[in-house]
């Protein structure tokens, strides 16, 4: 166990580039974090919170798994997702017609709800994190990096896609009975675009970027 | 264990960047003209969330009280040929019981009555453990914390199946579904606890008992002298 970080050799690792002690955010203990080898996280030594993982090639991964998304995502956006058949009809939908559906039901606030959560905020997170890892990588951060990324940080949660392809599924099982869903060409293109969002949450630590900030800092 | 908190340490850790930053005497009384920002990131910091407390009980009063509308009014029309039935969170449920899908409604049982009452249970148990200053189980509570937090938009999936099938059964008179009222207010519920979890600072479980071991441990070298 180490010794209580005493404020004089905090000072002095402010000039580091990385964390050498970090306050857990859940239950504020103080403590030391070891250097990790690729794949090792630490815990709280208290309460158990992930404090900090090493993820190998952080920022090269979840660029690419970023642009990826990028390109899903405007596929995704492009075609119906899906189809409804039934007495000679069809009715196509996409991710905007499903929130304005909602607008012309006269429930505007539900439709805006599901403007920011499945269209905006999955646009801002992806375009975002593409501009700042770029920027991370090419060492060119400037005064808005930190401010972009704080947003991405705390609109993170907001960005709903998974939960809407488990609603697309039930609405499939559901519609199933009584008419002919069919499978539209952006459905494929969202169901990889989920899952390159969550390998690139899985392949990037929030620390990496801001310890590139740090070092620019000096 | 000779471990601190970083508050007392004078040192107040970044919400965003982790970066530990220097605040000699940290005050955050109500009063306190002080705002103190991270070195790192200029975000403004603070050692515990402002007016935590207060906050969430707000969130979580309003989202108990909108459950109830939320439960007892339908959430959405299914209109076939011109005759329509509204259906509540639970009816709907059951109708889907009575079509003999079973793992839906266990899913959506799951996600729109399961949780978000857990999550108004569990919230209103963290704030009155705090209130009280109970010394038990700190470390489970706050995993059930981090459950909370991490659990609760999965309830938002109700809300897209209805804008879902809003947007694509539109047959005019055969067959059309429309959104209720009820929806309305669960969508909030949602919300307001999602809110109301950000904004629960779990360092108050522990520091009733880090308070109390500082004592101690000031009165025990007071002692040795």
């Amino acid at each position: 166990m180490s010794a209580i970080p005493n404020t004089v050799q905090i000072k002095k690792h402010h000039s580091q580039t990385s964390l050498t002690h970090m306050a857990c955010p859940e239950c504020d203990l103080l403590q030391a974090i070891p250097p990790l080898a690729v794949g090792e996280s630490v815990l709280c030594l208290r309460c158990g919170k992930s404090l900090y993982t090493h993820h190998k090639n952080s920022i090269d991964r979840s660029l690419a798994f970023a642009i990826t998304g990028l390109i899903l995502y405007i596929i995704a956006n492009m075609f119906p997702l899906l189809s409804l058949k039934a007495l000679g009809l069809t009715q196509d939908s996409t991710l905007i017609s499903t929130a304005l559906a909602l607008f012309q039901a006269d429930r505007p606030f539900l439709s805006v709800v599901m403007l920011l959560t499945t269209i905006i905020f999955p646009a801002t997170t992806l375009i975002g994190t593409i501009y700042i890892l770029i920027q991370v990588k090419t060492n060119t951060t400037d005064a808005f990096t930190a401010p972009l990324f704080r947003f991405l940080q705390s609109t993170d949660a907001w960005g709903m896609l998974e939960i809407f392809m488990l609603a697309m599924l039930v609405a499939i099982v559901k519609l199933g009975d009584v008419a002919d869903v069919i499978f539209g060409v952006s459905l494929y293109a969202f169901v990889l675009l989920i899952l390159s969002l969550t390998l690139l949450s899985a392949s990037l630590d929030p620390h990496d970027v801001w310890n590139k900030l740090r070092e620019k800092k000096g | 264990m000779n471990l601190k908190t970083a508050r007392q340490a004078d040192l107040i850790a970044c919400h965003f960047c982790d970066t530990l930053n220097q605040v000699p005497n940290i005050d955050e009384t109500a009063n306190a003209k002080q705002e103190y920002y991270c070195s790192c990131c200029q975000s403004e910091i603070h050692s515990r969330i402002p007016n935590s407390l207060s906050t969430t009980w707000a969130l979580l009063i309003s989202a108990i009280i909108l459950y109830i509308p939320a439960n007892t009014l339908p959430i959405m029309t299914v209109v076939m040929w011109g005759d329509g039935q509204p259906d509540t969170i639970m009816s709907g449920v059951f109708h889907l019981l009575d079509s003999g899908m079973w793992p839906l409604a266990l899913l959506i049982f799951v996600a729109s009555i399961f949780i978000p009452v857990l999550k108004l249970i569990i919230l209103t148990g963290l704030l009155l453990s705090v209130y009280f200053k109970t010394h038990w189980k700190p470390r489970d509570r706050t995993v059930l914390y981090r459950i909370t937090e991490f659990v609760g938009r999965w309830s938002m999936v109700d809300i897209f199946v209805i804008g879902i099938l809003v947007s694509l059964v539109q047959f005019g008179n055969t067959a059309s579904v429309s959104a209720g009222i009820g929806a309305l207010s669960f969508a909030a519920v949602v919300i307001l606890t999602m809110f109301a979890a950000h904004s629960f600072d779990p360092r108050l479980i522990w520091d009733v008992i880090d308070d109390e071991r500082l004592v101690q441990h000031q009165f025990q070298q007071v002692n040795k002298t």
